[in-house]
């Protein structure tokens, strides 16, 4: 959809290039993450996408179209673009911002009211809002008029420079996912810009990681460039917590679960200390045909009373095989049982011990 | 020549003021029609030139320098230079006035549209306005309060010089300062200064309705959570 072909910036009054060479592409229907250091020409080459900046050397096509073939302001007519300070226009209204587009585009006033209407429950933004000025917004509640405007003449291709850069990480994360949640409706395609590898990590089906003057050194999934990262370079900049953070790309239902200490509920104390015995374990669950009633320890059975007659603890620490594996992680290191529960539903699946999640790592 | 004023003489004398209603309200008229010529006029001028200077920066300082040289010509000589060319006209006295205006105002329009944050203009370009478009639809509008606040300085300022238009023969309601002092006659300069400054305070506050219209942003503010 977007393809970049030995693309070169050398700004005026610098020798070196701040984007050397650099080639690749966008698939359509994508959202493919530009990362790395300071100086190494992300948001440049975001920007020569839509010919704010304009390149020295190559070709950049967009939709088999090269961009110098339309002006400029054409151009960016068809491309949402979404900046970190989303740069909202103060003397317009909420719905007159989200309206820019169509409006230069020339749409007619009940075509434009229709869409700002649509868009403004597409992002979730309360009904009445369209009608206030920016000021009287909250910064999540700019970044999604700004996520809107850019969406209003149903652009196939958006641009976001460090889109949620300057808001809390509470207000980040819930815009991540409501962007994940946007992009399974809409499906465009996506160039972000970050410097935030787990931003990254989350939101990219790629990732190209570039080097200070704009050089590719690796453009992979997240995950293959957490598992196999192309050089030191790309390992230094992913950080020592490059296993932990694949674990959040991996989910528990890839993981062949442990059966789990588990005994019908007429079992005797001798039968459930047989199968814990059996797993090398001091707790069982009770229960049978996937459905689990509780758990039990070893020393419950000290009083010499059958499962059946005591007590059942209930099952806390639940996980769904949707699950990443860094969820089961955190639920296995802060379990009792140093076991979590694997339930599909009400359905009982099996258990996630850190041996299986260490193996997945590894493999 | 009579002094028309004695000493026992009231400070201002009514009965001048009711037998002379229609001059004042066509001496009013003429201030008034004055000043929004030199203003207006002013500010066109002042728009294109904010606009060379903006668009090609090494132009800014020339254009400032010389609006500058103009705002530093005392008023009288002006008047004096320009005569010879134009005689007593309406023109000589609106080059004059106009002259007066154009510093205040390029300097405000330019700080004002200089004042729009970078990251306006960004997304602006980005969505695809053309220069020319974000120039009116973006930028004119949020340096209003600037370039508002320059014609406010511009108007009250414009109200007081155009008394000295008396001296070649408009002058509104400088003419009654004017003849006031020319026969010591109390009333008429009274008539003339209180009307003058009458006029700059309502046209200033007319100026702050029209930006309080044209400005409804300015006032909202108030943030909701999340």
């Amino acid at each position: 959809m977007i393809r970049l072909d030995r693309v070169t910036k050398t700004f005026p009054g610098s020798t070196s290039p701040a984007v050397n060479e650099l080639s690749f592409d966008v698939p359509e229907g994508e959202i493919v993450v530009l990362i790395g250091p300071s100086g190494c020409g992300k948001t440049t080459t975001l920007k020569m996408i839509n010919r704010l900046v304009e390149p020295s050397g190559g070709t950049i096509e967009v939709a088999g179209q090269d961009i110098t073939a339309l002006e400029a302001h054409q151009l960016r007519r068809g491309i949402g673009y979404v900046i970190q300070q989303v740069g909202l226009f103060p003397h317009k209204t909420i719905a007159a911002n989200i309206a820019v587009v169509p409006h230069l585009l020339g749409w007619d006033a009940a075509r434009i009211s229709a869409r700002v209407e649509e868009l403004v429950d597409l992002v979730e933004l309360e009904p009445g809002m369209g009608d206030r000025y920016p000021s009287e917004l909250s910064g999540g509640q700019r970044q999604r008029v700004g996520v809107a405007r850019a969406l209003a003449a149903d652009p196939p291709v958006l641009l976001m420079d460090e889109p949620f850069g300057a808001v809390d990480p509470i207000v980040r994360s819930r815009l991540q996912d409501e962007l994940l949640r946007l992009q399974a409706q809409v499906r465009k395609t996506i160039v972000f810009v970050t410097h935030d590898i787990d931003e990254a990590v989350k939101l990219g089906d790629r990732v190209a990681l570039l080097n200070v003057g704009g050089i590719l050194e690796q453009y992979s999934s997240p995950a293959a460039v957490l598992r196999d990262p192309a050089n030191d370079f790309v390992a230094d900049f992913l950080g020592t917590d490059r296993g932990l953070k694949r674990l959040s790309l991996l989910p528990i239902s890839g993981v062949d679960l442990l059966p789990g200490p588990v005994v019908p509920p007429g079992a005797t104390a001798t039968e459930a200390r047989s199968v814990m015995a059996e797993h090398g374990l001091d707790w069982f669950m009770v229960g049978e045909d996937g459905h689990i009633s509780g758990w039990l320890s070893a020393e419950d059975l000290d009083g010499g009373r059958s499962p059946a007659e005591l007590e059942m603890r209930p099952v806390r620490t639940i996980l769904s095989p949707d699950s990443s594996l860094r969820d089961g992680l955190d639920a296995v290191v802060s379990s009792h049982t140093r076991a979590a529960t694997v339930f599909d539903g009400d359905t009982y699946l099996g258990i996630l011990t850190i041996d299986q999640i260490s193996n997945e790592v590894l493999q | 020549m009579i002094l028309a004023q004695s000493a026992k003489d009231p400070l201002i004398r009514w009965d001048w003021v009711w037998d002379h209603t229609d001059d004042i309200a066509a001496a009013t008229w003429e201030h008034l029609r004055l000043t929004a010529v030199a203003v207006g006029v002013g500010f066109v001028i002042s728009m294109a030139l904010s606009m060379i200077g903006l668009r090609f920066p090494k132009t800014y300082s020339p254009i400032t320098w010389v609006t500058g040289v103009m705002y530093t010509i005392p008023s009288l000589a002006l008047f004096a230079m320009l005569v010879p060319v134009t005689g007593l006209t309406f023109l000589t006295a609106e080059i004059g006035l106009v002259s007066y205006t154009l510093l205040i105002l390029v300097r405000n329009i330019t700080a004002g549209i200089n004042g729009v944050p970078d990251e306006i203009r960004e997304a602006a370009l980005g969505m695809g306005y053309t220069p020319r478009k974000m120039f009116w639809e973006i930028e004119v509008p949020l340096a209003m309060p600037a370039i508002i606040a320059g014609l406010r300085i511009a108007t009250v300022t414009t109200v007081g010089l155009v008394t000295i238009t008396a001296l070649i023969t408009f002058g509104g309601l400088g003419s009654f300062i004017d003849s006031g002092l020319r026969r010591f006659f109390n009333t008429e300069i009274i008539v003339g200064v209180v009307l003058s400054v009458a006029l700059a305070v309502v046209l200033d506050l007319a100026i702050v309705m029209i930006e309080r219209w044209l400005t409804p942003w300015t006032r909202r503010r108030a943030t909701a959570g999340n």
